[in-house]
Order: C-alpha cells, then sequence, then structure tokens
C-alpha cells in the first residue's frame, strides 16, 4: 500500500518567495502606466478649525489639477465596512472643510512630477473661520466645556448629534457583580492605559487610480480588502459596481492599516475623474502616520475571587480614544468586551465602553483590534490576584480560562460558538518547563543591579468573525478554482495575503484536497471582477475561513474530476468509487480505483481529454461563511533583565507556544511568532505617539528618527526563542486548521510586564514601559 | 481666544524627495571651496555625507539656495598621527574611523561612539565633520572629542585658526563657526590615560537619550587625572568640571566614583522632549559617568 | 553653476548616461528613470535601510544620497544580485529559512547580507546584528532573518572549503 503524500506537512517554499529576493514583485509603489499625473494631498496644518475658503489660483497656474471639499461628495462614510449598515458611523468626507487634526486632507492636487505636484500643494492658500486649541485627551473631551469635534454624523442612513464628544458606545451586564464582590474573598480594582502605536508596516500606502474606456475605473491599492474598496468607493461616487475593477496587488506589511480604505484612494479617485488621466498617489512616511494610528484604550478593571481561585465577577470600563474621526471604533468596543469575557470565566460581568473623539489621527485596527491591550491588562491583574491568592499563577489560569466545550464570544457579543479543540494545558505545561518556570525565584529575594525575572501570559484570538448566526458583523469569504487543460491548476481569491503566508496555505490545502502538488497550483491575479465578495483578511481568518473556502472548490473541482474520470475508465460504476492522489513514482497525480492498480488516469490525461472531446472546463466558484470562530490560543513566558540604574530592559529568552490546530505551513507559523514577539517588545516599552499639546502635531513630525521600532539588536539570541506548537485538530477548520496572525502577539506583552514584575517587584499600569517610568518607580520602591 | 493657533509647517515636508531645487558645485579643491563659500556664505550649505543636510532639507528645516559638495575633495578625508597628535580629516567617515587602529588605540572614546553610531549604511556615509558642524546636543562624537581636549581647525580663505572643542559649540545646531568657513581638521592630542563612551537610547539604533565620555589618569591608585563630558543633557555636548575637580586625588573605589558621578546632576540642564524626561536624564546621567569611568579606568589598567 | 548635470555611472554592470538635477535622488533615478522598483522607499530619512544599495561596493542609502553624487561610480542593486535567474547562497538561504513575509524590506536585507558576507565569511549573530540593525523588518521579528544570514555564511563556508 503506498502511502498518500502529505502536502500539509512537508515543507515547501513561499510561492511568491522568489521574486520577493530578487527585488522584482511589484507592489503598489512600484506601478506606473503612461501618462500618469502625481498627486500630492493638502492636509491641515490645524488641529481643530473650520475653513472658509481656498484660493487654488497659483496651484492652476502651475498647471495641476485641484480637488477642494467643493469638487467632492459631501456625503459622510466610514472607511471600513465591516459591521452591518445600522451600526455604521460616518464622520469622514474625501476632503473636508472642517478638519478636526493636524493632516486632515482638505484639498489635493495632481501633476506630472512629485515636485511639481509638492509645489502646487504648498501654493494652495485658505482662510479660517476659527481655530480651537486641540482637544487630545479622551477625559477631557468628555467635559462640558471642551467644543464638539463632530456635531452630527450618520448612524447607517440616519443623522444623529454627537454628545460629549462620545463616538460610540455599548454596555454589557450578565449576572450580579455587585454582589459577587460582596461575596469575593479577594477584589482588585487596577487602571490602565496605552499608548498611541503606529503600525510601522513598512510600505507607505499607494494607489494608481487608471480611468479605462466605458466610464470604468480600475484602482490599484494596499488594501486588504479589495471588495470593500470598491463597495466603498461606488458608495461615496455613486459609481456602479461593475464600473469598477480593483485589482489585488501585493502589500507590504499592514497589520490591521489598510483593514480600512485609506482616504487616499477616494482622493485619488477623485483626482481621477476630475483629471481624466490616471492619477498615483503615494504617501511619504511622514503622512502615513497621519492616515492611521491605533486606538488608545483607558481601562478600569475590577476582578473578585474566592479564597481558593475562583473568578466570582469582573467589571470592565473601557474609554477608547478614537482620534478625529471613526474607523469602525464601535465593533471594537464589542470585540474588547470579547476578548475580556473569552479569557476567563468571571461568571458575572459587568461593561461599559465608550469611544471618545479627540483631535489625534484617527485611531484603526493594530494587529489584535484590542486584544493584546485588553489580554495585557487581564494577564497583569490575573497575575496580581495570582499573588494575593498565593496559588501559582499558571494554576490559576487553568483554573478559570474558557477553553474546550465553553461558549465563546471572541469576535463580540454577537458572535458566540462553542470551544472544539484547545491546547492551553499542553502549552503551559511545557512552556513551564522548557522556560525553568519554578526556578523564577520572588522579586523580593533579587538584589543587584541587573536583576532577572520571568512572567508568563496566556491569550487567544479567533479565527475569523463568522458564527451560526448573522450578527452586526460581516464576515464570509470566497474561492474560484480551475483546472486548466495541461492539469495544472489557476486558484483566485481577493483574500490579500499580508505576507503571512496566507495564501501559500491555501495552496497546501488545496494541494491536499486534490493531490496535486502546490507547485502545479498558480495564484492567479484577483480583481474584483473575477473573484466572489470577500470581506477582508482580518481577525486572522485568512486560513481558517479563506481556506476552508479554498477547500471547498477543491472539494468540488474533485467531484467534476471525478465524473470525468468515471466516463474514461469504462469499468468504473460511478464516481463515488474514485480516489486521488500524488503518485510519487509516475510524478503524477493519479484518479485510481482502490484495490485495482490498473484502474487509473493520469489528471494530466483527463484535462486534456476533456478538452479534446468537449466535455467543458472544470472549475468551482464557492463563496463561504464560517459558523464558528474557534479561538487559537497563544501562550508566552519570556525572561527578561532590568538595569535597576538605568530603567532599561533587555529580552533574555522567550517560549512562545501556539495551538493552530493543525500547522498547515510550519515555518510560517514560526515567522508570526517571532514577529509577534518583535512587535510586543516595541508596544511594551518603546512605541507611542505623543501630541504636542500646543499645536496638536504629531512630536515626532511623522519622523520615524522618534518611532522607534526595534531591531535586530534588541531581540534575544536566536538560539533562546523556543517555538512550540500544540497537537491539536480543529474539526471545523480546513485539515483541523486555525489561524494565528493576532494570537502571535496578543499575549506576549503581558508576559513581558509579568516577567518585569517578577524580576523588580514594580507594575507599571500606563504602556509603553519606558526605561523613565520603570526607573521612577524602582526609585520609588527603593527609596534611593 | 486665549492664543495665536499658529499652523505647523506639515505641508512642505516632502522625505520622497529634495522639494525644491538648488544651485550646485563640485569643487574638486579645497582653494575652490573656500572661494565658494566666501562668495555665498550664509546661503550655502557644505555637503559632506548628506546624512543630517538631506533630511533637514526634505523636512525644510534648511532651504540652502546653494549646495557645495565637498566630497570630491579627497585631501579632506584622512585618519593619521604624529608624535603629539592623532589627526582626522573633516571628510572622515565613521566606517573609516571604525576601521582604524589608530582610533582603537589612541583614542578608545570615540572608538565606542562609533561603534553606538547609527548603522553601518549611515556609518559608510556621514563624516566627523558633518556630525561637528550639525551641533546636535546629541553629536556622538562631541564627548569622545570632549574628554580628549580635541582642537578644530577651521579654514577659510582668509586662514586657518584653531580652536578648543569646548568652544566650539555655542547652543542647538549652532557653532562658532563664520558662514565662510570649512571645518578643516580634528587635532587630538595624543594622552596615555584611558577613555570611554557610553549612551542609553530607545533602541540599538538611535539617537542618545544621554550619553556620557570620560577620560582618566591614575597614579598609585589615585585619580591623577579627568575630564568629563556629557551629550543630549544640555543645549550643547558640555564638559562637567565640577564633578572632574571633586574626582582629583580621590582613590579609585567604586563608591567613592559612584558618589562624585552623581554631582554630574547639578552641572546639566536637560529638557523634556519625545526621547526623555529631564528627570530621566539628569537620573541616567549619574549612571552613565559612573559606568564610563569605570570602563575608562580599566583600559587605564590594561 | 550647475542646474542639470551629466552623470555617466554603472548600475549593475550596465553603463548609464543620464541627465539629472542636482536636487535629484539616487533612490528616485533608480526607481522612476532606470525602473529599478527593487530599491524601496519607506522613511526616506535614513532610518530604514529599505534603499540600500551599493556603491562601489560599500552599502549607502539611496534616499540619502544626490544623483550627481555617483558620476563615475558604480551602483549595485538587488536587481544586480542574482545572475541571469541564479539566486546568490543568500538569496537561497532567505528563501529556505522562512526568512520572507511581506518581503518590503527584504532587498535592502539582502544587499546587507551579501555585503556582510563579502568582508567577513563568518560572522557571529553578534555581527550578524550589528549589520543589520539599520534594516528594519516589522513582519519576521529578524529571527528567521539571522538564521537565513548563518545559513548562507555556512553554506559559502563549505563550497570555498
Ligand atoms: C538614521 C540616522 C542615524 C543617525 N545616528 C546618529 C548617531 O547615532 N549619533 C550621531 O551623533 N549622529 C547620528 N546621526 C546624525 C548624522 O549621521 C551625523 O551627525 C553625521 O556625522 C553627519 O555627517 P554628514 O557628513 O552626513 O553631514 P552632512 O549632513 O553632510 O552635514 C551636516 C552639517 O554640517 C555641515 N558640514 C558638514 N561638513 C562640514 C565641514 N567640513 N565644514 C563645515 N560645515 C560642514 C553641513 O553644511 C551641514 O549643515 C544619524 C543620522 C541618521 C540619518
Ligand atoms: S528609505 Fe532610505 S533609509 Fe529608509
Ligand atoms: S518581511 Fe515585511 S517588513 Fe520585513
Amino acid at each position: 500500500m503506498v502511502d498518500k503524500v502529505s502536502f500539509i506537512n512537508s515543507k515547501t517554499l513561499r510561492k511568491d518567495a522568489f521574486v520577493k529576493v530578487r527585488g522584482l514583485l511589484k507592489f503598489t509603489n512600484d506601478l506606473e502606466v503612461p501618462g500618469m499625473l502625481i498627486g500630492r494631498i493638502v492636509r491641515s496644518p490645524y488641529a481643530f478649525a473650520d475653513i472658509k475658503s481656498f484660493d487654488v489660483s497659483e496651484a492652476m497656474r502651475l498647471g495641476a489639477v485641484v480637488i477642494t471639499p467643493d469638487d467632492v461628495p459631501q456625503k459622510p462614510f466610514n472607511p471600513r465596512l465591516v459591521s452591518v449598515n445600522e451600526v455604521t458611523f460616518k464622520d469622514h468626507y474625501v476632503l473636508t472643510r472642517k478638519p478636526r487634526y493636524v493632516g486632515d486632507p482638505i484639498a489635493a492636487v495632481a501633476a506630472p512630477t512629485e515636485e511639481l505636484a509638492q509645489k502646487a500643494a504648498e501654493s494652495i492658500k485658505f482662510e479660517v473661520e476659527r481655530v480651537y486649541e486641540p482637544v487630545l485627551d479622551p477625559f477631557k473631551a468628555m467635559s462640558v466645556e471642551s467644543p464638539l469635534i463632530h456635531e452630527k454624523i450618520m448612524k447607517g442612513d440616519e443623522w444623529i448629534e454627537v454628545k460629549n464628544n462620545v463616538a460610540a458606545t455599548l454596555n454589557y451586564v450578565e449576572g450580579d457583580v455587585d454582589k459577587a464582590f460582596r461575596e469575593a474573598d479577594v477584589v482588585i480594582e487596577r487602571f490602565f492605559k496605552t499608548g498611541k502605536r503606529y503600525h510601522m508596516q513598512l510600505e507607505p500606502k499607494a494607489v494608481l487610480c487608471v480611468p479605462e474606456a466605458d466610464d470604468k475605473i480600475t484602482i490599484y491599492t494596499t488594501t486588504q480588502t479589495i471588495h470593500n474598496t470598491r463597495i466603498l468607493i461606488h458608495q461615496i461616487f455613486g459609481i456602479p459596481l461593475s464600473k469598477i475593477n480593483v485589482v489585488k496587488v501585493p502589500i507590504g506589511g499592514s497589520f490591521g492599516s489598510s483593514i480600512q480604505t485609506n482616504v487616499l484612494v477616494p482622493i485619488a479617485v477623485a483626482l481621477c475623474l476630475k483629471a481624466r488621466k490616471p492619477v498615483k498617489l503615494t504617501y511619504t512616511r511622514e503622512e502615513d502616520m497621519l492616515d492611521h494610528s491605533n486606538f488608545t484604550f483607558n481601562f478600569r478593571i475590577k476582578i473578585g475571587a474566592k479564597k481558593d481561585g475562583t473568578l466570582v465577577g469582573a467589571e470592565f470600563e473601557n474609554i477608547l480614544d478614537v482620534g478625529a474621526h471613526q474607523i469602525q471604533p464601535y465593533p471594537l468596543l464589542g470585540t474588547s468586551l470579547g476578548w475580556f469575557v473569552s479569557l476567563y470565566k468571571w461568571r458575572n460581568i459587568r461593561y461599559i465602553g465608550k469611544a471618545v473623539y479627540t483631535n489625534k489621527v484617527p485611531g484603526c485596527a493594530l494587529r489584535g483590534y484590542g486584544a493584546p491591550e485588553v489580554t495585557w491588562a487581564v494577564e497583569v491583574i490575573m497575575d496580581e490576584l495570582a499573588e494575593k491568592l498565593g496559588i501559582d499563577p499558571v494554576d490559576l489560569r487553568l483554573k478559570n480560562y474558557v477553553g474546550l466545550g465553553d461558549v465563546f464570544w471572541g469576535q463580540g457579543p454577537t458572535v458566540r460558538s462553542v470551544i472544539k479543540s484547545d491546547g492551553v494545558p499542553e502549552l503551559l505545561t511545557k512552556g513551564k518547563e522548557l522556560i525553568g518556570w519554578e526556578s523564577r525565584g520572588r522579586p523580593e529575594d533579587k538584589k543587584g543591579r541587573f536583576r532577572r525575572g520571568i512572567g508568563v501570559g496566556r491569550g487567544f484570538h479567533t479565527s475569523g468573525a463568522g458564527g451560526p448566526i448573522s450578527g452586526e458583523v460581516i464576515d464570509y469569504s470566497g474561492a474560484v478554482l480551475r483546472l486548466n487543460e495541461d492539469g495544472t491548476l489557476e486558484y483566485i481569491t481577493a483574500l490579500q495575503d499580508h505576507g503571512g503566508g496566507t495564501l501559500d496555505a491555501h495552496v497546501k490545502i488545496i494541494a491536499e484536497e486534490l493531490g496535486v502538488p502546490p507547485e502545479l497550483i498558480s495564484l492567479a491575479t484577483a480583481t474584483t471582477e473575477n473573484t466572489p465578495y470577500d470581506v477582508c483578511t482580518h481577525a486572522s481568518r485568512g486560513t481558517y475561513v479563506g481556506g476552508e473556502a479554498a477547500r471547498r472548490a477543491a472539494q468540488l473541482v474533485k467531484q467534476k474530476i471525478f465524473e470525468y474520470a468515471t466516463r474514461l475508465l469504462n469499468r468504473v460504476v460511478n464516481p463515488e468509487a474514485l480516489k486521488i492522489r500524488y503518485d510519487e513514482e509516475v510524478k503524477q497525480t493519479i484518479i485510481y480505483v482502490e484495490g485495482s492498480p490498473d484502474i487509473k488516469i493520469t489528471l494530466k490525461d483527463l484535462a486534456r481529454t476533456a478538452w479534446q472531446r468537449n466535455w467543458g472546463t472544470i472549475a468551482a466558484i464557492v463563496s463561504y461563511r464560517a459558523t464558528s470562530a474557534p479561538p487559537s490560543f497563544t501562550v508566552y513566558y519570556v525572561e527578561v533583565e532590568v538595569d535597576t540604574w538605568t530603567g532599561k530592559v533587555r529580552p533574555v529568552r522567550v517560549v512562545a507556544g501556539a495551538d493552530v490546530g493543525t500547522p498547515i505551513n510550519r515555518d510560517l507559523v514560526e515567522g508570526q511568532l517571532h514577529g509577534g514577539f518583535a512587535m510586543a517588545w516595541g508596544m511594551a516599552f518603546i512605541e507611542d505617539t505623543p501630541y504636542n499639546p500646543e499645536t496638536g502635531e504629531l512630536l515626532s513630525r511623522g519622523l520615524i528618527t522618534d518611532y522607534k521600532i526595534p531591531t535586530a539588536q534588541d531581540i534575544p539570541r536566536v538560539e533562546d526563542f523556543k517555538v512550540i506548537l500544540a497537537n491539536t485538530y480543529e474539526p471545523t477548520g480546513p485539515f483541523g486548521a486555525k489561524g494565528l496572525g493576532e494570537a502571535a502577539m496578543n499575549p506576549a506583552v503581558g508576559a513581558i510586564a509579568n516577567a518585569v514584575y517578577n524580576a523588580i517587584g514594580v507594575r507599571i499600569y500606563e504602556l509603553p514601559m519606558t526605561p523613565d517610568k520603570l526607573l521612577k518607580a524602582i526609585k520609588e520602591k527603593e527609596g534611593d | 481666544m486665549s492664543r495665536e493657533l499658529r499652523p505647523v509647517p506639515i505641508n512642505l515636508r516632502n522625505t520622497k524627495i529634495i522639494p525644491f531645487e538648488f544651485q550646485y558645485f563640485e569643487p574638486e579643491s579645497l582653494e575652490e571651496a573656500l572661494q565658494l563659500l566666501r562668495t555665498y556664505g550664509s546661503e550655502a550649505k557644505i555637503l559632506a555625507g548628506g546624512t543630517d543636510l538631506l533630511v533637514k532639507m526634505k523636512i525644510r528645516a534648511v532651504e540652502p539656495k546653494y549646495v557645495i559638495n565637498i566630497k570630491l575633495i579627497r585631501e579632506l578625508r584622512y585618519v593619521r598621527a604624529d608624535r603629539d597628535s592623532v589627526r582626522i580629516g573633516a571628510l572622515t567617515t565613521w566606517r573609516d574611523l571604525e576601521k582604524s587602529d589608530l582610533i582603537r588605540e589612541e583614542v578608545p572614546a570615540l572608538y565606542d561612539a562609533v561603534k553606538s553610531m547609527g548603522s553601518l549604511q549611515i556609518r559608510n556615509m556621514a563624516t566627523v565633520g558633518g556630525n561637528l558642524c550639525n551641533a546636535s546636543p546629541a553629536a556622538d562624537s562631541a564627548p569622545p572629542l570632549l574628554v580628549h581636549e580635541a582642537k578644530i581647525k577651521l579654514t577659510s580663505i582668509e586662514g586657518t585658526r584653531e580652536i578648543p572643542i569646548t568652544e566650539f559649540f555655542t547652543g542647538p545646531g549652532m557653532t562658532v563657526m563664520k558662514p565662510y568657513e570649512l571645518l578643516h581638521e580634528i587635532i587630538i592630542p595624543k594622552r596615555k590615560g584611558g577613555s570611554s563612551f557610553i549612551k542609553v537610547s530607545r533602541v540599538a539604533m538611535d539617537l542618545a537619550i544621554a550619553s556620557a565620555a570620560t577620560y582618566v589618569e591614575v597614579e598609585d591608585n589615585t585619580i591623577k587625572d579627568v575630564k568629563i563630558a556629557l551629550g543630549s543633557v544640555a543645549p550643547r555636548p558640555i564638559r562637567a568640571r565640577k564633578c572632574e575637580a571633586a574626582l582629583i586625588g580621590k582613590k579609585v573605589d567604586e563608591g567613592v566614583l559612584r558618589e562624585i558621578a552623581s554631582l554630574v546632576a547639578g552641572e546639566i540642564s536637560p529638557i523634556d522632549d519625545v526621547r526623555g524626561s529631564a528627570w530621566y536624564r539628569r537620573e541616567v546621567s549619574k549612571v552613565l559617568v559612573y559606568d564610563s569611568l569605570i570602563k575608562s579606568l580599566e583600559r587605564v589598567r590594561r | 553653476m550647475i542646474w542639470v548635470v551629466k552623470i555617466t555611472f554603472k548600475v549593475n554592470g550596465q553603463p548609464i548616461t543620464l541627465d539629472v538635477k542636482p536636487n535629484e535622488l539616487l533612490i528616485n533615478v533608480l526607481r522612476d528613470k532606470l525602473k529599478l522598483t527593487g530599491t524601496k522607499y519607506v522613511c526616506g530619512i535614513g532610518e530604514c535601510g529599505a534603499c540600500t544599495v551599493l556603491l562601489d561596493g560599500e552599502p549607502i542609502l539611496s534616499c540619502l544620497t544626490l544623483a550627481v553624487d555617483v558620476n563615475g561610480k558604480e551602483v549595485t542593486t538587488i536587481e544586480g544580485i542574482s545572475k541571469n535567474d541564479e539566486l546568490s547562497e543568500v538569496q537561497e538561504a532567505f528563501m529556505e529559512e522562512g526568512a520572507i513575509q511581506c518581503g518590503y524590506c527584504i532587498p535592502g536585507f539582502i544587499i546587507m547580507s551579501e555585503y556582510l558576507l563579502r568582508i567577513n565569511q563568518k560572522p557571529t549573530e553578534e555581527e550578524i546584528k550589528e549589520y543589520l540593525k539599520g534594516n528594519l523588518c516589522r513582519c519576521t521579528g529578524y529571527v528567521n532573518i539571522i538564521r537565513a544570514v548563518k545559513r548562507a555564511s555556512e553554506s559559502r563556508t563549505t563550497k570555498t572549503g
């Protein structure tokens, strides 16, 4: 008996690697078409102003195409389409007369060269009606003295009035928290605050918009979702969907920064429509930092527990600083709660969520959509609880975590399902041994200048945002698969690969289903014209949802292959008698009858025959909605060393554990964990975008000289970074797989913070834990 | 409205291009360069490695009408020694210093600075002259040169002058140089003591939050001579003279060194900025001075 | 006084003659005029290393280099690293080690790694990190990149004995 060749477990090189290592892969920034103009955006130099009038005469004289708010539809929109329309809040305009942060686009130009466009942009003058002091603090923004950043916004199709600068709210109650706290043996309450991080994806946002014959436009852009880009342009400009084609172009990292349609896309479309010429618009790094950064979170968390470690209740207040415009903070209020309740069984819950406007860069998702923040806070407070109760932190987690068989609603109250695979005990136990948990010591026993500490963090992310019931979030995907006349295959999906290797995983899934080597399956250019709708590569859904769509397409293709094969293999009674596999000896995919070795045909011959005999093309088109969004669990054990004289912290060792079900591409899974840890390190100690309180401008001015991310010298030694994968199988996922991207980072900051505590006995509740804050805390504690 | 809210110049910056035109010169001799400087003076900028100048031009912090690229003047790029001193030509790159045994042996503090400065690519492009002329309080070459009591040779069409580096910097981005002068050479007297440089920064490739260099000579386990300098903790790189005075004649003892190193806090005037707070700079300066003293002392003993 | 300058230089072995303005940057000449888009703009201010090219064999940042400054010199970009379709050991190793995610930073890393291995056949981990610290990557956390450089170094030393 021949063993079935498994492509899932074999190592394969990424399909796009060969062009990437040679610098030949074209990103949006690298595209050009003849006669194209270069666009440039004019941005508000004020944080909070109303503009009276523009003078564009000089720009016109320079020969530039110019647009101001008068030239674009003045209908508000939300650049991210993910919630259903009724709960989508809209306050963005393509160009605005009421800029609400330093950098808000107010006009734009296009000219034959970047230099000319720059000159034209600089020449545009405008008069302001009023300028306000910037409101940069969400608590201040909610007070009565603060002017309203937006007076009226749209919710769905209705105008609503904004009160106290509160953009959206979400409250939730389950059980009786007050009673629970009264009955608890221990109650802890803490306040947490995060930095405003910037994605710092390497590719700055870019778009190329090309007018075509028949009033069509083609758009190439840095996006995680070609379909939502198309729908948004349709909504803003009223162009029928059939007249807009958005082409999927490789993207140089994203981490959530293109989960929305970046606002340069509608601006380029407006320029293109006016100029009737192709327009390319690419951000400088400074502009990119003005386009997006994370939300800032202010948490109050109160938890109660019994002496034996049983949790009894939790109260969670979440004040989100959303910046000047909404890029879906409302669903974030829901997911924040989802992350919170799906971490541990609190039993009684009260949640108060408020999203508040400030005059800052609009906040958007950043790898985890609130999960790294919530998980950090919860993992820190759980550590404190463990200490108070005198229970080992690992045991406390094992006792209370939401796991196998529990109801799970990571993506918010409207997206519930039951957990069917769970590698948490395995990861926690293995990791404990690898890091040497038992010998980590207690902070009070550690002396000397350099002190080491070990911490643990545990978390998860959902695989997508699917569920059995249609909630407030849109989540489905699609795939197209076609057998070519020579037996090779073409796979087309709207789903974007941010670099994590999602599409390589899909190819492997198809390969496994059909017994066709991955090399013979090509990733064809995908556009909105040739793919079914896919919501977005977000929520780590690429492998789980998109992969399952691909598997189903492969299954349909397989059925047709069997039908055709039945016609060709004349003694076979029906298609069900057939099997397909890759035959190592003949190096071909064969369709055969088990036990009858001579009844077989190669896929290549079948494909060719089907063509020659006019049987028609074998192809499948699938649109797929997942009915659950299972959690991928991750665990971090981290060892750090703190210099107690300077407050500088160094990573010593890391054990990263992941439960991704079947790992479709092991090295890509490892790569995600490495990358997740580095990003977590930045979040823990370095990353923030502070503002000038007077002007409201970024203190860094958008220069990454002052937005540092970890470098190669800031990570642990390669051999000190260990990855462990849980041995689990997710029954609802393609070949047992779940997602990973975001889970790879979520619990790491908590683990790091707990390690710092274990080293020096100090907790910092405000991120980033800069050397400044750490040193101050150390001095306060040790009384120097 | 209480105070006038002024617009910020965000629409002028564009780091993809140099957003304005200028006239460009490529003198091939020192003579020619000095002549051009005389003619265009304050409207001209010298271009060496460009790692400071081009960034500033992209963000419009400076907008010269004339740019004088001095890279073709090969005679300005060297590290050499005579009996009493080490001489560094202004166009010497940080990478040149890194590869120079002379620097490692004779000016160890400067060698330390090289190792902590920028990236390989930056070190390949950036010149020491540019670092000094740019006169950032965070310039990493400054503290080492301050403790080695270097002299700066400035040349103009009118002749040359040598000034002690302690008098070179006058404020952030400001020096005693006249618009028509060119930094020609750095002269470092050879000394027998040990020296070192240390900085703290946010990540491995970064400007200093604060930095310190020290130079020490020891006799009979007693500090005979000591120089201390700091970067990023005052409007310009500075010497800490009180701290130095307090150390002279003291026995080499870690406790004593730590205590005296803390005096440095009284001699600096740090500010809050994105990289760190004034408080932190003050605290960490004490540690940097101490750590650097220990390292310099180790080098003396060897 | 110069407004437009004729410059002659070599790119990946090919001689080029071009008229450029003094304010033109090497990165834009490579990308826009010569269509060598493997060299990437990420920050424009020297902080990320994505625009690294070799100038007479030494790594420099093309975003902070005036085009006029390469007159008479030889530039090597990522497109010039592999001869025909044959990948270099470094390129092979990056593929093998899964060191590539989105790939935007990769050209800069490959150039730097090539340079490092040219001057130091067997770098230690510390040396690799020192040479690569001017190149930012947001996806990989650097671990597999460092592994790739080690692997390339090993395959080189075994080849050359
Ligand atoms: C990413 C990055 C990292 C950096 N890291 C560091 C760091 O760690 N530490 C540090 O100290 N600096 C750092 N710098 C700053 C910079 O690289 C150094 O200051 C460098 O030494 C400047 O030299 P240059 O040759 O590039 O100067 P240029 O930019 O060419 O010139 C700088 C200034 O000096 C003038 N000038 C140059 N040479 C002369 C001369 N001979 N006579 C008169 N005037 C002259 C120029 O007109 C200009 O005003 C960094 C810069 C970047 C972009
Ligand atoms: S683009 Fe040149 S270093 Fe970043
Ligand atoms: S692979 Fe994406 S930035 Fe390095």
